[in-house]
Formats: structure tokens, C-alpha cells, sequence
């Protein structure tokens, strides 16, 4: 998100928001993600405060529990996608069901849906493969956004060059 | 989880009893565990990998690595700890599982069967939470003579399958009253319904409405066991399709001395009350 003063998207370690419930799923997963990775992590046990940071910073990867007191992983992941759309969302649940993962896909373009217990190697595979879509995703839109930009300089030099003309 | 073949071709032989504890007892509480356990397999895997890193570190002891050492270290201690209060977590689902799934004795006991229905409909809450609205309708009872713990599977039984048949939201009554020495309790819903069809084989072993893997149609055929063969009561259903569904149980208030090994007054298998 370049408008907010953000790093170009290529140059910085993934940032990766875990929101769950549970305080030890996000000691477990920040333990294994420091140890194997050097990604940014941000972990929050309270829903609420985790959107409103999604909504203040660049997020590349947001892994969400799907039942938490306030609001539920879908409702939380979709006020992430309006905030950062090119973050890739996951949902990690206990409570597997069809009716919440067809949901999930369904209202909030689920990037992965995961079930607990879950395993550290597909979970990492799947964060990764998740950084780097957004991070195309990132770059696909800096690239409209300068053809944009070049496209209204043109236009403007044209018009200024018909003017001075007539 | 397993297809339904797999999942019911070896109960059928096994204790159905026991499986039927399982089966709605787990479905509502396997979430309790799974996060718990995640974190245990996760930390397990963190924990052998720091090892491994501190072996190395060992192997070729430099100051400079100290520092990293000792983070590992510290990062070990604290998955240990939350590994304890994992398994402490796990611990205590189980013994709330084993206090409801505790095996009845030889011998009926005498108890209070609107609390006990009460409990039921509590722990059926857990499956549908605030979607569904229920209705108690409890009429005075003495105590019941009766093996609590079948009834309580028979009660949570219906009350899912209730539940099941409900789309969005809906209503669960249970009513109970006391007719001429015999308790009768009575469990509605609003849901779908039965097509006659479906009516007409509800308590057959193996039939079952569900999709693959999530049913194995043996609830309401155990549910007919413990009735009629343990309680030497009668169980059945009226429904209409669209009009949601009533399951009616009696069961005499006094039994005789037999236990669970045999009927004491096995009665007509009728699936009309």
C-alpha cells in the first residue's frame, strides 16, 4: 500500500497476521515461524484489535481462527479484505465444517482454508505460496497505477501542446 | 473422518452403546481438543528442531553462539509450558466427556428425569448454540428408575437430530408428564420432517438421511434398544414432510429388578406412539 507510506513490496520480509482466540496457538505458530522463517509477525488473541491493525498496516498473509467471542474468522478476514485487498486470507479452524469453509470461499475469496490440529509444514508452504501472491498482486497494481500516472501525463502534455498550437 | 461404511460396518458389532456416546458426544467437543492438540504438534516439532540446533551448537561450542542459545532455550521452556496447559485442557474435555459417557451399573438407578433431560438439552446447546430456540415443558415427575446414562444418549440423540432437521433458525420443545405410572416425554421440532418414507425406516439400523461420512444411521435403531429392550418402554415418530417432527418415549416409572443384560417387559416395535 505505497499511498500509506509503505515499502515497495518486493523489499520487506512477509508480514503475517495470526488472530486467534487462544493465546497458545499464537505463541505455537509465532515459535515455529521464528525459528523457520523471518517473517514479520503480529499475533492477536482479540479480533477487533487485529482489524483495526489490518486497517493501519501492510498485511500480506492473515491467518484467522474461525470461532472467537465478538466476531467471528469470516467477519474478521472480510474487514481485512476491504482494508488490504491483496492480503491472501486463511482461515485456520477447530470446528470444520462445510457450511463455514463454502462461506468462507465464498464471501471472503478464502486463499486456504485449514484445519486444526494443522501441520507446520503444509501451514508454512501455504503462507509462503500466500506472501507471494500478494506480493504479485502488489506489484500488478503498482504497475496500472504508473501506466495510469504516465497515461494522465501524456494526455496532459497533448492537451498542453494543442493549446500552445491554437 | 471416515466414509460411512468404514465408519459403521465394525460398530454394528461393537458396542453400540458406546459408540453412540462417541459419536454425539465427540461431534460437539472435538473442536475443544483440536486447538489444544495443534499447538502440542506444532511445539513438538519447534522443540526437536531447537535440539537439533543446540546439539550442533554444542558439537562446535563458539562464543558467538552463545547468545542464540540461550533464545533457544528460552523459546523451548515456554512451549513446554504451554505444552502443560495444552494437556491440562485436553484433560479436563475428557473428564467432562467421561462423567456423561460413565458407564451405567447393573442396576437401574432412580433419578430426577426432567434435570436429567434438562442436562441433555445443555449439552445439546453446545451443537446448535443461539440458532435454535428451546422450550421446556415439564410436568411434575417422581423418580424415574432407569439407566441415565442410555437415556441421556437417547435424549442427545434426538435432540441433535432435531436440531439436524432444523434449516436456520427454529424451535426445540421437550415436554415430559406423568401418565397412569408411566413417564412420557415428548421431543419436537420445527425442522423439515419425514417423508413416510423416511418415517416409515427411521429405526431401521443403517438408515439414515445425512450425507456420506457425517451420519451412520444408527442413532434412533439404539435409541429403540434402550427404550424398549433396557426401559421396556415404547419409542416412535410422527411427522409430516415440511412440518417438522415429534419423537414420543415412554417409559414405566418402576422396573423390575433385571438389568441392562435383559428386557424386563419388551413391548410391540411400533413406530406409531
Amino acid at each position: 500500500m505505497n499511498q500509506n507510506g509503505h515499502h515497495s513490496p518486493s523489499d520487506h520480509p512477509p508480514s503475517v497476521l495470526i488472530v486467534d482466540d487462544e493465546e497458545m496457538v499464537i505463541t505455537s505458530l509465532r515459535a515455529f515461524f521464528e525459528l523457520e522463517t523471518d517473517f514479520t509477525l503480529h499475533g492477536f488473541t482479540d479480533a477487533e484489535e487485529a482489524a483495526r491493525f489490518a486497517e493501519q498496516n501492510l498485511v500480506d498473509v492473515a491467518i484467522s481462527d474461525y470461532l472467537m467471542p465478538k466476531m467471528n474468522g469470516i467477519q474478521l478476514l472480510a474487514r481485512i479484505k476491504q482494508a488490504q485487498p491483496e492480503a491472501s486470507r486463511v482461515l485456520l479452524t477447530g470446528h470444520a465444517d462445510k457450511q463455514s469453509a463454502i462461506q468462507a470461499i465464498n464471501q471472503v475469496a478464502l486463499f486456504q482454508y485449514l484445519e486444526k490440529p494443522w501441520d507446520n509444514a503444509q501451514l508454512l508452504l501455504v503462507v509462503r505460496s500466500g506472501a507471494e501472491r500478494a506480493r504479485l498482486f502488489r506489484e500488478l497494481r503498482e504497475k496500472i497505477e504508473e501506466l495510469d500516472g504516465a497515461n494522465s501525463r501524456l494526455k496532459t502534455a497533448q492537451r498542453r501542446a494543442i493549446e500552445a498550437f491554437l | 473422518m471416515s466414509s460411512n461404511s468404514e465408519a459403521c460396518a465394525p460398530a454394528a458389532s461393537a458396542d453400540l452403546h458406546q459408540m453412540a456416546a462417541a459419536g454425539r458426544l465427540l461431534a460437539g467437543v472435538v473442536h475443544e481438543i483440536n486447538t489444544p492438540l495443534g499447538s502440542i504438534l506444532s511445539n513438538a516439532e519447534v522443540i526437536e528442531r531447537s535440539l537439533e540446533m543446540l546439539a550442533a551448537m554444542l558439537a562446535d561450542p563458539r562464543p558467538q553462539s552463545l547468545e542464540r542459545a540461550r533464545r533457544l532455550v528460552g523459546t523451548c521452556q515456554s512451549l513446554a509450558a504451554i505444552d502443560r496447559v495444552a494437556s491440562e485442557r485436553i484433560r479436563a474435555v475428557i473428564r467432562g466427556l467421561k462423567k456423561f459417557a460413565r458407564a451405567d451399573g447393573e442396576a437401574p438407578r432412580a433419578i430426577d428425569l426432567n434435570q436429567h433431560l434438562r442436562d441433555s438439552l445443555l449439552l445439546a446447546r453446545a451443537e446448535f448454540g443461539s440458532r435454535i430456540r428451546v422450550e421446556a415443558d415439564f410436568g411434575t415427575l417422581p423418580e424415574v428408575e432407569c439407566f441415565p446414562q442410555m437415556l441421556g444418549q437417547v435424549f442427545l440423540n434426538l435432540l441433535v437430530n432435531a436440531a439436524h432437521a432444523i434449516e436456520g433458525d427454529g424451535t426445540i420443545r421437550a415436554r415430559t408428564r406423568l401418565e397412569d405410572g408411566v413417564v412420557y416425554v415428548a421431543i419436537s421440532d420445527t425442522g423439515r420432517g419425514m417423508t413416510a418414507e423416511e418415517r416409515a425406516r427411521a429405526f431401521q439400523p443403517g438408515f439414515t438421511t445425512k450425507p456420506i461420512g457425517e451420519g451412520c444411521g444408527m442413532g434412533l435403531a439404539i435409541a429403540r434398544e434402550i427404550i424398549e429392550d433396557r426401559h421396556g418402554g415404547t419409542i416412535g415418530c410422527e411427522s409430516e414432510f415440511g412440518h417438522g417432527a415429534t419423537f414420543h418415549i415412554r417409559i414405566p416409572v418402576r422396573r423390575g429388578t433385571r438389568g441392562p443384560e435383559g428386557p424386563a417387559a419388551p413391548g410391540p416395535r411400533s413406530v406409531t406412539p
